[in-house]
């Protein structure tokens, strides 16, 4: 359950860290969510990363956001919602999170979020853009196994404040 | 005194060796006498002396020999008998050592340390009239201290005699001076004094003293004060000899209680309980019109305690019909919406009435249908995605209590496709499995809930029992090992710990497999741990007096009284009995236990190595505690063993000593006879008491066991075969003199019409329980015994396949065992139909299917993670 639990009001959103203990769950979200299946490395990689990768919806597991940092870039692998839970601003309550998140992050400063949406996802593409991402190219052949095998390259300049 | 008289300066030794033995200085003890034996060799006390501090020592064996040898030459000292006394205390022979000490007062009749410790262990011996004795003699000795005038009083209130307690009590109050207010001892005493009263009947004066102490500030228990006056001004009223006016004041002053408690702790059920019965409301037998008024005093606390639902969950058991409807329906659909994981099991006590069951289920598909998801409502507008998840994890586990499975399993699978990481699902998918006989499922189901959420308790736990429950007890101690202590084995820790509800299981898997030694082993370990309960009772003997801990100490003294009416504790003696029956019955079970000798050199090799294992597996931890204290006696000699004896290692890991036992039925017998009068209410303890008593030819035991059965439930299928069992024996036997065989045909007459014959009252039960498949299947038990041919016997077995009978899984189970036990043919046809008419079920499949099952329900593997992309 969730580690961050406060008196049920409906509609509650909360976030939770990832462990070994409760990887299982990320796992099934991602089963269910996405076509592709992930490696252990892959969980491995993001139980190294700080951010809190999935959030309930009342206390309930409800979706996740993954994302790896690669030298001063956060690199978003996942984010999916449960389709039941859809068109709450869930997703966009995350992802606004990790911008924020990001913004604030130092040793290294992150200077650009960025991410793959298939190229027949348009309804990812405009959700992204509606948080400030735009297109920065196409990957060819980004995918193996499912078609169309081309994908969006998005992506986010972070803007910092002055040093503090 | 002593017959021997010792030279000045070594009595001045011997009182030095008594000081050096009270403060614990073993070593030095040990040289001063030795000093004296030196001088004296055959000095009696001084041998025992130093006996004791041999045994404290850890020379157990040499010291109490020397300790006997020491009584020998001086059986009129106190200090022999005493020293006597404790060695035996310290094996807890509580009766030896009271006889012990019993010898040095007739000695030494004023000594106030051996009269206190006798008083112990008369309390922990329950032999009330004789500590009622020593706590006079304690309270003449030592007048002037309030303990002991306590003392005097709670042994009378022990002994029965409480207008007695009452006298002392009422004494003690005149004469204490000066006791600081807030004295939190003093105020234990006044609620002893109170509750004494108040057993006398003396309502009033109970509640003036109450009163006073509690306006004096005497008293810091708020919340015991406002129970305590409400329940005497409850029992005020109910007295004979109150006016009218009385009466209406002790309801008000009741009331006045009972509200100010509720307003402390809205939470307590009990309060409003006592707040209605105190308006004239009998909750057990409700009226109309008494129902009106309790709802009506519920409802107006709802504006006093909003927040609360525990009255609104007492009124759901008071209203019946529309009110019932009308107060159910938003208290299910707040909790459905706020997403209570537990308001199954908080309302399901309700279904004891059909009719509340049933608009229970209305209410809840309704409310299924009103949030299920709906394409053309907007998000915005439609109900709380999780308010439709959480009626469809109640409706399932309200189908599942019904018994309705596949519908139960169908509602789960349409909630893990709405949400498939909420671990609940997955559990209570596990728990309709299990009932539903298949326990290897369940076993799967509860480790997709574990991986979804690995550290969770109440998960670890259910996923330790399923495996067992599944016969996989390896596999229940790799995940138990979560809870227990790093390099113990788990069932080691899980035993230290009292796990009664592990042993109980782990008891229950090795019977279910057949392993009756460490079954037995099991059980065994579970009666010790009762025992173990009633040991440690014996430090608050003293303890609870002296911080005149009084209320608590008698509720704690009854506790202990009862232990052996625990669930847990029958259950164990009953299988442990049985499992005796059945190496009586059958003594080839214990040869085939014993592994023949290994031929080849391969396998004995093998065979050693899996025993060397199997020893490791359970020695280690003792080996280790072994080692660390033999190292501690190397750095420290002079360290203190205490006078209890050792716990030996296990020599019997396997249990095959235990079972070895050349008196099964004795055994048996000794078990059963320890549940004492607790068992008596209880049908499956008379029928195995019967069992063991029929086959000890003790008939008038039996006949009396049967008779308590068949006055609980004369049709119950286990009296019936009993029954017959009994007559059937009684007409048989020779060897019975008169008036006991005249006893006995009087029993039976009671419980079998004399002028009917066995058959016709076998056939006439069967005709009585024909749609029940138990009633079948005790009488095909008597037909059996009536030596009716065997395929008539399964042919009556066989018709609880047909339809309108009444078969549940575990009938099947039991015909399906009877049927291999007398050796039917037709067992495996009985089998192959149960597997297709209990279409969930997997304990019907053959053994191999269901070894392949066992191998397949933990497998590491995912199906969902193999493949890599990224």
């Amino acid at each position: 359950m969730a580690s961050s639990v406060s008196p049920a009001l409906p509609g509650r959103v909360s976030f939770a860290s990832l462990t070994h203990q409760n990887i299982g769950t990320v796992r099934k979200l991602n089963s269910v969510l996405f076509p592709v299946k992930y490696s252990d490395k892959y969980y491995q990689d993001i139980l190294q990363t700080e951010v809190e990768p999935f959030f309930y919806y009342n206390d309930v597991p409800i979706g996740n956001i993954c994302c790896r940092l690669e030298n001063k870039e956060l690199y978003l692998t996942t984010l999916g919602v449960l389709a039941p839970y859809r068109s709450r601003k869930l997703g966009s309550q995350a992802l606004q999170r990790i911008i924020e998140a990001a913004s604030l992050h130092n040793k290294p400063q992150i200077k650009r979020i960025s991410l793959h949406v298939q190229v027949s996802n348009g309804d990812a593409k405009r959700f992204y853009e509606s948080h400030g991402f735009s297109e920065a190219g196409i990957h060819k052949n980004y995918y193996k196994k499912i078609t169309p095998q081309d994908a969006w390259i998005l992506e986010k300049i972070i803007e910092h404040g002055p040093e503090q | 005194m002593s017959s021997q008289i010792l030279a000045q300066k070594e009595r001045k030794l011997f009182s030095e060796l008594l000081q050096a033995y009270e403060q614990k200085q073993l070593s030095k003890g040990r040289k001063i006498a030795d000093q004296i034996l030196k001088k004296h060799p055959q000095h009696g006390e001084t041998m025992c002396m130093k006996g004791l501090v041999m045994v404290h020592l850890g020379e157990r064996e040499a010291g109490i020999s020397l300790i006997k040898d020491g009584m020998r030459k001086d059986l009129q000292s106190h200090i022999c008998w005493h020293v006597w006394a404790l060695v035996q205390k310290g094996e807890h022979n509580y009766e030896e050592a009271l006889k012990s000490y019993t010898m040095a007062l007739k000695i030494d009749k004023d000594n106030f340390n051996i009269i206190r410790e006798t008083s112990i262990l008369q309390t922990h011996t329950r032999q009330f009239d004789v500590l009622l004795e020593s706590r006079i003699h304690m309270l003449r000795l030592r007048p002037y201290s309030r303990v002991h005038w306590i003392g005097v009083a709670l042994a009378y209130k022990l002994a029965g005699n409480t207008a007695e307690a009452r006298r002392y009590l009422d004494h003690m109050e005149d004469f204490l001076r000066n006791v600081p207010p807030r004295d939190t001892e003093y105020g234990e005493l006044v609620f002893f004094h109170v509750r004494v009263l108040e057993e006398l009947g003396e309502f009033q004066e109970a509640l003036t003293l109450l009163d006073k102490k509690a306006k004096d500030r005497m008293l810091v228990d708020r919340p015991a004060i406002a129970e305590c006056r409400a329940r005497l001004f409850g029992k005020l009223k109910s007295a004979a000899d109150a006016d009218n006016a009385q009466r209406e004041e002790w309801t008000e002053a009741a009331e006045q209680s009972w509200t100010e408690l509720i307003d402390q702790n809205p939470d307590n059920q009990d309060y409003y309980k006592g707040f209605l019965a105190n308006a004239g409301i009998d909750l057990d037998s409700l009226t109309d019109e008494s129902r009106t008024k309790a709802l009506g005093i519920l409802e107006e606390f709802s504006s006093r305690h909003p927040k609360t639902n525990t009255y609104r969950r007492l009124a759901l058991k008071i209203a019946e019909g529309d009110k019932f409807k009308e107060l159910v329906k938003p208290y299910l659909e707040r909790a459905l919406e706020k997403g209570i994981p537990s308001i199954f099991s908080d309302v399901k006590n309700l279904y004891t009435d059909p009719s509340k069951l049933q608009s229970i289920q209305d209410i809840v598909e309704d409310i299924r249908l009103s949030v299920s998801p709906n394409d053309q409502v907007q998000p915005s507008t439609s109900a709380d995605p999780t308010y439709y998840l959480w009626t469809l994890y109640f409706l399932a586990q309200h189908y599942s209590s019904l018994g309705r499975y596949e519908k139960a399993l169908e509602i789960l699978h349409s909630a893990m496709e709405h949400t498939p990481t909420l671990p609940e699902l997955y559990m209570t998918k596990a728990r309709v499995l299990k009932r539903a006989g298949d326990s290897y499922g369940a076993v799967r189901a509860m480790e997709e809930a574990r991986k979804l959420d690995g550290q969770d308790r109440y998960v670890n736990t259910k996923s330790g029992k399923y495996r067992l429950r599944a016969g996989m007890i390896n596999e229940a101690d790799e995940v138990l090992t979560l809870f227990t202590k790093k390099g113990v084995p788990a069932n080691i820790d899980l035993l230290d710990m009292q796990a009664l509800h592990y042993l109980t299981e782990v008891g229950d898997t090795h019977r279910r497999l057949k392993g009756y030694p460490l079954a037995l082993k099991m059980y065994y370990a579970i009666q010790k741990l009762f025992h173990n309960f009633r040991e440690e009772q014996y430090d608050f003997h003293l303890y609870s007096l002296r911080r005149s801990m009084l209320g608590s100490y008698v509720a704690m003294l009854g506790w202990e009284d009862d232990l052996h009416s625990h669930p847990a504790y029958i259950h164990a003696a009953v299988w442990t009995a049985r499992i005796w029956i059945l190496l009586y019955d059958d003594p080839s079970i214990i040869k085939s236990l014993h592994p023949p000798e290994p031929s080849g050199e391969m396998s004995k090799k093998a065979l050693n190595k899996a025993k060397k294992a199997a020893r490791k597996a359970t020695a280690d931890t003792s080996q280790d505690y072994d080692d660390a204290s033999s190292q501690k006696v190397r750095a420290k000699q002079n360290e203190d063993k205490g006078l209890e004896a050792p716990t030996g290692k296990d020599d019997d890991p396997e249990g095959l000593k235990l079972v070895s036992a050349d008196d099964p039925l004795e055994q048996a017998s000794k078990v059963l006879g320890s549940l004492g009068e607790f068992g008596k209410d209880d049908i499956d303890v008379n029928a195995t008491m019967f069992d063991v008593a029929i086959r000890q030819k003790k008939y008038l035991k039996a006949a009396r066991e049967l008779r308590r059965a068949h006055a609980r439930d004369p049709h119950h299928p286990e009296v019936h075969v009993r029954i017959v069992q009994l007559a059937r024996t009684v007409a048989s036997v020779s060897d019975v003199p008169e008036p006991v065989k005249s006893v006995l045909d009087a029993s039976v007459a009671g419980l079998k019409p004399v002028e009917v014959s066995l058959e016709v009252f076998n056939s006439q039960y069967l005709q009585r329980h024909s749609l029940s498949a138990s009633g079948i299947l005790a009488s095909a038990k008597v037909s059996q015994m009536l030596d009716t041919p065997r395929e008539e016997v399964e042919n009556l077995l066989f018709t609880t396949l047909t339809d309108g009978v009444q078969l549940r899984l575990e009938d099947a189970l039991e015909i399906l065992s009877y049927l291999s036990t007398i050796q039917s043919p037709r067992a495996d046809e009985f089998r192959i139909a149960c597997d297709a008419r209990f279409t969930l079920s997997k304990v019907f499949k053959s053994e191999e299917e269901q070894a392949v099952l066992r191998r397949q329900c933990i497998d590491p593997r995912d199906e969902n993670e193999v493949e890599t992309v990224f």
